[in-house]
């Protein structure tokens, strides 16, 4: 059994501490773009050039390969592997496993050696675990009844 | 795994297009990508191989409008349907909120249908989500050699739940299952 994953909540502190952290890091690791993504593939927190759409369709594509590295290591008999990295021309990018239910994955261009792109992979997933874990445990903000009710009502509508 | 984000007032689910090879996966989700408004889909993402069937997954994320101020929007997936890529079909299975089943309604597609249905609820169980929401799709049915709708029923053991009968080249039912499957995974919240 690999355990079920419920809904993941968001908070807006949540997100301004982590777009707070990513974008000091931005500065200092001189990574190209900074993403937080879940296991599923959802995009939870960009920083950096990439846009929104672009940042979703890599949330989901990095959520894939890494699944499928992890199916993988099972056939190899190791029990998950915790990092994928890429290099490219002109970009390289690293994904991480920052909590068992949370991805890293940080792009770089071509000048970064990969000792240095896996430094701050490290630190950037370091300073981001804290922030998860409050997530996690905090108190969980849960949608209204007046938001359950509307989803139900109002559905129909949107198509 | 819904994703709610109170920062941006948005709620995501992810549903997967599941079924064996051929039966129409995509071509539910490229019909979707060409139907709905511009402003409202991202972009199209498709892991094929050089002949166009699906390698890895198809993706596309899609934005339904807001309620109550808070922005619906579904990550559609499909899975590639041949054997081979057993392993990367359940990969894509993780965290999914929803499914919509793809059934080939030719008759000698009927083992495929049953095989990978099984295949389907084998991934659902060892991932433990044995009651996500699940709607049926008989796609195909103005190809010449189907089974009858009440045959296909009862070899897939569908009797009570959902279903619907699809042509999805033509858009037959594509948008209904999408609705369909959109208003089981919004009442699991």
């Amino acid at each position: 059994m690999e355990g079920q994953l419920s809904s993941l909540v968001i908070t807006k502190e949540d997100i301004e501490t982590i777009d707070e952290l990513f974008s000091q890091y931005l500065v200092d690791s001189q990574a190209k773009d900074i993403i937080l993504l879940n296991k599923s593939g959802e995009l939870l927190a960009k920083s950096g050039m990439v846009t929104r759409d672009s940042a979703i369709a890599v949330s989901a594509l990095a959520a894939g390969v890494f699944s499928a590295t992890n199916e993988l290591a099972k056939l190899l008999g190791e029990r998950e592997f915790t990092l994928t990295f890429h290099q490219g021309k002109e970009t390289n990018i690293h994904i991480s496993l920052v909590d068992p239910l949370i991805l890293l994955a940080v792009i770089f261009d071509n000048k970064a050696p990969i000792g240095a792109i896996r430094f701050w992979a490290k630190k950037i997933s370091g300073s981001i675990k804290p922030v998860l874990e409050k997530m996690a445990s905090g108190p969980r903000q849960e949608p209204s009844q007046d938001l359950r009710k509307g989803l139900q009502d109002e559905i129909d509508n949107l198509f | 795994m819904s994703l709610i984000d109170f920062s941006k007032s948005e709620i995501t689910f992810k549903v997967v297009y599941y079924g064996p090879a051929m039966s129409g996966k995509t071509t539910n989700l490229s019909w979707i990508f060409r139907t709905i408004p511009e402003k409202v889909k991202g972009q199209f993402t498709s892991i094929a191989t050089e002949t166009e069937r699906t390698l890895f997954f198809d993706f596309l994320p899609v934005e339904l409008g807001t309620v109550k101020g808070f922005k619906i929007r579904l990550s559609l997936y499909t899975v590639p349907g041949q054997e081979l890529y057993k392993l990367t079909r359940k990969s894509v299975l993780k965290s999914v909120d929803g499914i919509v089943f793809v059934a080939d309604s030719n008759r000698d597609r009927r083992e495929d249908n049953v095989k990978n249905l099984e295949d389907m609820f084998k991934n659902l169980a060892d991932y433990e989500l044995p009651d996500i929401p699940i709607i049926y799709q008989l796609n195909k049915r103005d190809t010449p050699a189907i089974m009858p709708v009440g045959e296909l029923i009862d070899d897939l053991q569908l009797k009570g739940k959902h279903v619907y009968l699809g042509i999805a080249s033509s858009g037959v039912s594509v948008m209904e299952c999408l609705k369909g499957i959109t208003r089981e995974v919004v009442s699991k919240i």
